[in-house]
């Protein structure tokens, strides 16, 4: 859907440039997230790609077109790509409802379809439509605003979505509660997104991709899975830092270490001791600790189809860091 | 009974001696009226044209920022000019002369600081992260200009409008020195016959409308002036 | 505009010295005058009891600066007769309110932290004003001055009317007669002297200035 090739970027007036030979693909549907330390060249990669500034040299493309196509309109290009924008940049003089239907009106939809699209975007990202629509900005919270400008980049429903750091102004808690409200919304959107942060906590719970970077350069890109469990350097082992095994607990489903031969004793019935397959092995962990059983029933759905046992928790600990 | 006629006495003198303007002011009403009306004819020309004028020289010099100290450069030139003497050139040009085009141009010259700077003031005053959100959603440059741009400085804008309107209105007085027939006018002839009801109605006239005009404009300003922007009267 | 060489050359150098002798006095006494009187106003009016005052006092000088200067020139003939006082009295109070007014903003701008951290150490209020509210509003204050400057060279020019003399007199009589040697040899001289006198008040100032804040 969205790739870059050997792009590079030399802004006017430096000779060091703030993108290096970047190349990777995002497949259409997938988030893709960048992370990497501060002036590493995210948010620009983000402004090549719809084209708020122009590569140095080096293609990229949309759908299989060039957006350096003489034909395409670079105003009409970035309607069609949602843009959630690092400072947040709301409109001051506008209200919060004018904000999120700019796109709506930059692309003429009939008056009567903006309001309750409105109302639901605004319910879409966790503020009230009734408490919020007609404040201004300086009359919201910094976690309020970001929000707002979710909303905004949301509007018109574009195919693609480029995040630059969407949620750092909120606090760890709400965070973690719109990351899951985003990726339940993904779900549904299957949008194509490109999502920048400095956290790579939330680069491995958001990303189908992740690209990690440094001074321009792309450093190592692949599955969350796949950069936990084979870093390529040490930089990406310093950025991943130490929980590194508890993250991948995380990310691996119960459902592929599940034991399905093994009977399910009966004092683990007695004690309610069951996850879903679906859910992480962490889960498992958590669960064997409150219900003080070092064995776990897995259900999918209400079936029961077997076990994990502390040992296989400790196999698959083994078998991840000792990949690395 | 005395000292009641004693006091009423007292009254009447200061009255005659502070207030004798305000006779005047009845007396020659109709000239009042006359002077107003060219007083204001002649600013509303000035501010029509120095709206046109400047506010597209402060938009053009707030794009091409090379030409911005070049702008200011002239209008600080302009504005130590006294304004006796850009009335007083603008008369010895023959195809002007005497009369109304001449004070109208020599007041355009004067408008341009305070409205340039504003206009550029303001427009700058947007930051970048706003403009770059409006890109970001495929506004057209012209759309930043009139839906973020113009919107937000507006009220800077604006002010400098106040500005420029009260002190044009103040230095036109001046204009009747070359023939204008105008508040000024009272004051002018009034030194010539030494006569102080008739200063002081003229001095006191246009300081009222100056002040008054002030006022209602700065209300204005307030109305004009998206709430979203209001922040600073709004939270002291 | 017929413009004779010989005629401006001479209204320059014969006519205009001693009338811009006076005219620099026109601007000089109002200027310093009104300094006297602005600046310790000003601190008056920051000084945490009369604090509650300031933004009247504010309005007031904003609405004293709407009030043409011709009418303040005028206004003090009637009661001081022809001559200089009734030109150096206009001119002192136009020349009051940019002083005052950049004082008060000086001050005011002084910020909190610095403030707080002045009296930490244990500077009285006395101290604290004269070390570190004055020296550091000082780059502001002096912008006041040079607009009352540049503000009082060009409105002197009205002072002529009411019998004061200066350049005014030469502007006057260039206008009287049509004659613009006269109106530009005039201006050039008010420029001059507004210029000449903002060149010494911005050494004043870069002396004045703690070298820290200095661009
Ligand atoms: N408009 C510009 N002009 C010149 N240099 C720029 C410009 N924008 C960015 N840079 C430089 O390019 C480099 C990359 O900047 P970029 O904004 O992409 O970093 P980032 O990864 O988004 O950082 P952060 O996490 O702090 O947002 C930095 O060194 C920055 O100084
Ligand atoms: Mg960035």
């Amino acid at each position: 859907m969205i790739v870059l090739d050997k792009v590079d970027k030399v802004f006017p007036g430096s000779n060091i440039p703030a993108v290096k030979q970047v190349s990777f693909q995002v497949d259409e549907g997938n988030i893709c997230v960048f992370v990497g330390p501060s002036g590493c060249g995210k948010t620009t990669i983000l402004r090549m790609i719809n084209r708020l500034i122009e590569p140095t040299s080096g293609d990229i493309y949309i759908k299989g077109k060039k957006v350096s196509d003489k034909g395409l309109n670079p105003d009409h290009l970035r309607r069609e790509i949602g843009y959630v924008i690092q400072q947040i940049g709301l409109l001051p003089h506008r209200t919060v409802e004018q904000n999120v239907a700019l796109v709506p009106y930059l692309l003429k939809w009939p008056e009567e379809n903006i309001k309750p699209r409105v109302r639901e975007l605004l319910d879409m990202v966790g503020l009230d439509p009734d408490e919020v629509a007609q404040k201004y900005p300086f009359q919201l919270s910094g976690g309020m605003m970001q929000r707002v400008g979710v909303a905004r980049a949301l509007a018109a429903d574009p195919p693609i979505m480029l995040m630059d750091e969407p949620f750092g102004a909120v606090d760890p808690i709400v965070r973690g509660r719109l990351q899951d409200e985003f990726l339940r919304l993904q779900k549904e959107m299957k949008k194509t997104i490109c999502f920048v942060t400095h956290d790579i906590n939330e680069a491995i719970k958001m990303g189908d991709h992740i690209v990690i970077m440094n001074k321009g350069e792309l450093v190592q890109h692949g599955t969350p899975m796949e950069i936990l469990s084979e870093p390529a350097n040490s930089f990406v082992k310093d950025l991943i830092g130490t929980e590194r095994e508890i993250k991948l607990l995380e990310l691996t489903k119960s459902g592929e270490i599940v034991n399905k031969k093994a009977e399910i004793p009966e004092t683990v019935r007695q004690k309610d001791c069951f996850i879903s397959v679906i859910d992480p092995v962490q889960r498992a962990l958590e669960t064997m600790m409150k219900k003080d059983s070092d064995l776990v029933g897995v259900r999918d759905k209400d079936q029961e189809i077997g076990t994990i046992s502390w040992n296989d928790i400790k196999k698959l600990i083994n078998k991840l860091s000792g990949d690395a | 009974m005395i000292f009641a006629s004693s006091i009423l006495q007292w009254a009447g003198n200061i009255y005659e001696k502070y207030f004798g303007f305000v006779d005047f002011i009845i007396r020659r009403s109709e000239r009042v009226v006359e002077y107003t009306a060219n007083h204001f004819s002649l600013v509303i020309t000035v501010m029509f044209f120095s709206l046109i004028l400047w506010i597209s020289v402060g938009l053009l010099i707030s794009r091409y920022e090379k030409l911005a100290n070049t702008a200011f450069g002239i209008g600080n030139i302009l504005f130590v000019i006294p304004s006796i003497s850009l009335f007083g050139i603008f008369i010895t040009i023959p195809m002007l002369g005497l009369g109304r085009t001449s004070a109208a141009l020599a007041l355009i010259l004067y408008a341009m600081m305070p409205m340039v700077r504003n206009v550029y003031r303001g427009i700058k005053s947007v930051e970048w992260p706003i403009i770059e959100a409006g890109r970001g959603m495929g506004m057209s440059p012209k759309q930043i200009l009139f839906q973020i741009q113009i919107p937000i400085a507006w009220p800077i804008i604006f002010a400098g409008i106040r500005v420029t309107t009260v002190m044009i209105t103040g230095i036109a007085t001046v204009a009747t020195f070359i023939g204008e027939r105008n508040l000024g006018r009272f004051i002018h002839h009034g030194i010539a016959r030494e006569s102080a009801d008739m200063i002081i109605a003229g001095a006191v006239l246009v300081s009222v409308i100056a002040i008054l005009l002030d006022y209602i404009l700065g209300k204005v300003e307030y109305k004009i002036t998206s709430p979203g922007l209001r922040k600073e009267q709004e939270q002291s | 505009m017929d413009f004779e060489m010989e005629r401006f050359i001479s209204a320059l150098i014969d006519r205009s010295p001693p009338h811009a002798l006076v005219h620099l006095q026109l601007v000089l006494i109002p200027v310093i005058v009104a300094f006297l009187i602005a600046f310790p106003v000003a601190v008056l009016l920051t000084r945490r009891r009369f604090m509650r005052y300031t933004d009247r006092v504010m309005t007031f000088f904003n609405m004293g600066q709407t009030i043409p200067p011709l009418a303040i020139i005028a206004v003090f003939f009637p009661f001081l007769g022809l001559g200089m006082e009734p030109a150096l009295f206009a001119l002192t109070i136009y020349a009051l309110l940019p002083i005052a007014r950049n004082t008060l903003a000086g001050l005011k701008g002084v910020p909190q932290e610095v403030k707080e951290a002045a009296r930490g150490i244990g500077m009285s209020e006395w101290e604290m004003l004269m070390r570190v509210e004055i020296p550091l509003s000082m780059p502001v204050v002096m912008a006041g001055i040079k607009i009352s400057v540049v503000l009082t060279s060009g409105t002197a020019a009205l002072g002529a009317l009411v019998g004061a003399g200066g350049m005014g007199a030469v502007i006057f009589a260039g206008i009287d007669f049509f004659r613009a040697e006269l109106i530009i040899a005039g201006t050039l001289v008010i420029g001059a002297i507004a210029i000449v006198l903002d060149r010494i008040l911005s050494v004043i100032d870069n002396k004045l200035t703690p070298p820290h804040m200095k661009m």
